[in-house]
């Protein structure tokens, strides 16, 4: 955000809040309390292959949601801040042939800290480490007795972003490219003939937890987002480059996805409870 | 670290060899599939690298869509298999000899006759009391549900009888569980029945180390009187499986022909030209680690006589009565 849309938002708060921010100046807000959100949704291209399931690829269409916010902490002077990513994907794909279909399903939360190498006003680079959660399903509507496959993984990532606020004649823009990669986690997945039936039903979950690292989980995921302010509302565009592999118990799968995506980018400032109770319960909502 | 870890994935592309939709390519394609995942060559003292050097003789990159069909089916052929199929469009590759080279032992009309019209029918069971207080139960296919309340509700309405005879012929499987929660029902103590591994790599001998598996009692009713398992070629599968689980428990008799077998939990898999192919994938063994893949031999061999079978008798019942009738 651009030091005149930063005065904007403060005057805003002053505005609406004088009894708890009068006295507060620009360098005095607290921006560990300054959350930016953007909710955003997509769709794209996907190319699945789980050889527990078939041989072939299944090529389709990507849909998905995502939410992220950001925001600065106390850590590290203040330099570190904190990134909470959650995003959903639902794709349908089909066969070379055409003759069948998957589903497939992906739930995948991203948690952590950079560090903010501010190398300019207007341009940074961050550095740090992301809790990578996974949990998702591949469904063939053909198969019998492995009709479908359990993706379950939790990673430490890690993670590089760039992030440049910069003008077009008198528009404010924020570029930001991200990337994050698994360097060491665990995987859910069944041995290579092994049933579900067997698994879960009787209960033979030996060798079903695996420990994974670059050799066996070689993926990647990457952003590269344009904020535009539109209005009074800013607009973010993304591509989502997700690029998820394994090579756990002689079963090969990967998932990559090509999505761009569209929302809304919402900068919310966190107030104490102590805070809100110097406000007049008659301006409060609730 | 990050780039040490972009320089990794940059060459650690994770794919599978996309075989070309072409004869050439779809008959590769296959023999891999086998190759890696089928579980029985050498317990059927299969050499798989043959069955290539005699097959992929026959494929030419002319040959139409028929062609090809037979002669992948051919190759599958020999694996003697009913748990291995090919699937296109317009046919269904398998091999059935498991029962079709052997006595029927079963007439289905015959049996229709046994059970009447009165019978009670839930789920996948049909079931009646016999004149001579014998309990009849039908059951032709596990695919159809069985839940402990439809087996209580019959075991209830049985209980007056003598014994029970289970009648699984000509049914060619279906779901393990309820082949396990049928069975559930015949023993009070927790029993060893099987043994399974999978493959988990694709040479032929990569398994995992055996599993044993266990049937444990049901907690509703739990029968313990006599029962007479009836069984011809037919029974397959699922219901190989439950005549194992069933021929561990004291209480219970084996009685007709040898099962078809079926040994193997089957999975699927597809060419590039979207034919699906369906292998055994582990093995099942009994609880003495033996094989059932080519069947279970009975208690007591009893083969359906022509001279019943005209006179709309069926020997292996009229057999069992008598037993549970001494």
């Amino acid at each position: 955000m651009n030091y005149d849309a930063f005065r904007t938002l403060i005057l805003c708060i002053e505005l609406l809040l004088p009894t708890v921010l009068s006295a507060q100046k620009l360098d005095s807000l607290r921006t560990n309390q300054l959350t930016v959100r953007c909710v955003q949704y997509g769709i794209g291209h996907s190319n699945i292959l789980d050889t527990y399931l078939s041989t072939q690829e299944y090529k389709g269409i990507d849909f998905r949601t995502s939410r992220e916010t950001m925001r600065m902490t106390n850590i590290g002077k203040g330099n570190v801040s904190v990134q909470n990513f959650l995003q959903a994907d639902f794709s349908f794909g089909k066969n070379r042939v055409d003759n069948n279909n998957t589903l497939a399903g992906m739930v995948n939360w991203n948690y952590g800290l950079h560090y903010q190498f501010k190398l300019s006003d207007n341009f940074k680079l961050l550095a740090g480490g992301l809790g990578d959660t996974n949990l998702g399903f591949i469904y063939d509507l053909r198969n019998s007795n492995n009709p479908a496959s359990l993706r379950a993984y939790i990673n430490i990532d890690a993670s590089a972003m760039a992030i440049w606020h910069f003008h077009i004649k008198k528009t404010a823009l924020v570029l930001r490219y991200q990337l994050n990669t698994p360097i060491l986690g665990v995987m859910f997945s069944p041995e290579m003939g092994e049933s579900y039936y067997e698994i879960f039903s009787l209960g033979h979950y030996s060798g079903t937890i695996k420990l994974t690292s670059l050799h066996s989980q070689p993926s990647l995921r990457q952003f590269l987002s344009l904020d535009i302010p539109i209005g009074q509302q800013q607009i973010r565009l993304s591509y989502l480059g997700d690029l998820q592999q394994s090579h756990v118990n002689n079963i090969k799968t990967h998932s990559y996805s090509h999505v761009f995506m569209i929302g809304f980018v919402k900068r919310l400032y966190k107030l104490s409870n102590k805070e809100l109770q110097k406000l007049p319960a008659s301006i409060q909502a609730y | 670290m990050l780039l040490i870890a972009l320089t990794l994935i940059c060459g650690s592309c994770v794919s599978e060899k996309q075989y070309s939709d072409t004869p050439e390519g779809n008959f590769e394609q296959l023999w891999k599939i086998m190759d890696q995942k089928y579980c029985f060559f050498d317990y059927k003292k299969i050499d798989w690298d043959s069955v290539h050097n005699v097959y992929s003789k026959y494929i030419t990159s002319d040959m139409d869509d028929n062609a090809l069909f037979e002669v992948l089916g051919n190759m599958l052929g020999t694996l003697k298999d009913g748990h291995v199929n090919l699937y296109s469009t317009g046919n269904t590759a398998r091999y059935w000899s498991w029962y079709e080279d052997y006595p029927k032992n079963f007439d289905e009309n015959i049996k229709d006759r046994y059970l009447g019209t009165d019978y009670h029918v839930a789920g996948g069971l049909k079931y009646k009391i016999l004149s001579d207080n014998i309990g009849y139960i039908y059951y032709g296919d596990f695919s159809e549900s069985v839940s402990n309340g439809i087996i209580n509700d019959m075991l209830s309405y049985l209980a007056i009888c003598n014994g029970i005879i289970i009648d699984v012929r000509n049914n060619g499987g279906g779901l393990m569980t309820n082949s396990s929660t049928l069975a559930s029902h015949f023993t009070d103590k927790k029993v060893l029945t099987s043994y399974v591994r999978h493959k988990t790599g694709s040479g032929h001998n990569d398994f995992s180390k055996p599993y044993a598996i266990y049937l444990d009692p049901s907690d509703g009713i739990r029968w313990q009187k006599k029962v007479i398992i009836l069984t011809n070629r037919h029974c397959f599968s699922a219901t190989n499986d439950f005549v194992n689980n069933m021929h561990c428990l004291p209480s219970v008799t084996l009685l007709g022909d040898k099962t078809g077998g079926g040994g193997g939990m089957p999975f699927t898999s597809e060419l590039p030209n979207g034919w699906a192919v369906r292998y055994s994938a582990s093995p099942y063994y009994d609880k003495s680690m033996n094989q059932i893949e080519f069947g279970i031999d009975p208690d007591i061999y009893v083969s359906l006589s022509t001279e019943d079978a005209s006179q709309g008798r069926d020997t292996l019942i009229e057999t069992a009565r008598n037993l549970l009738n001494k």
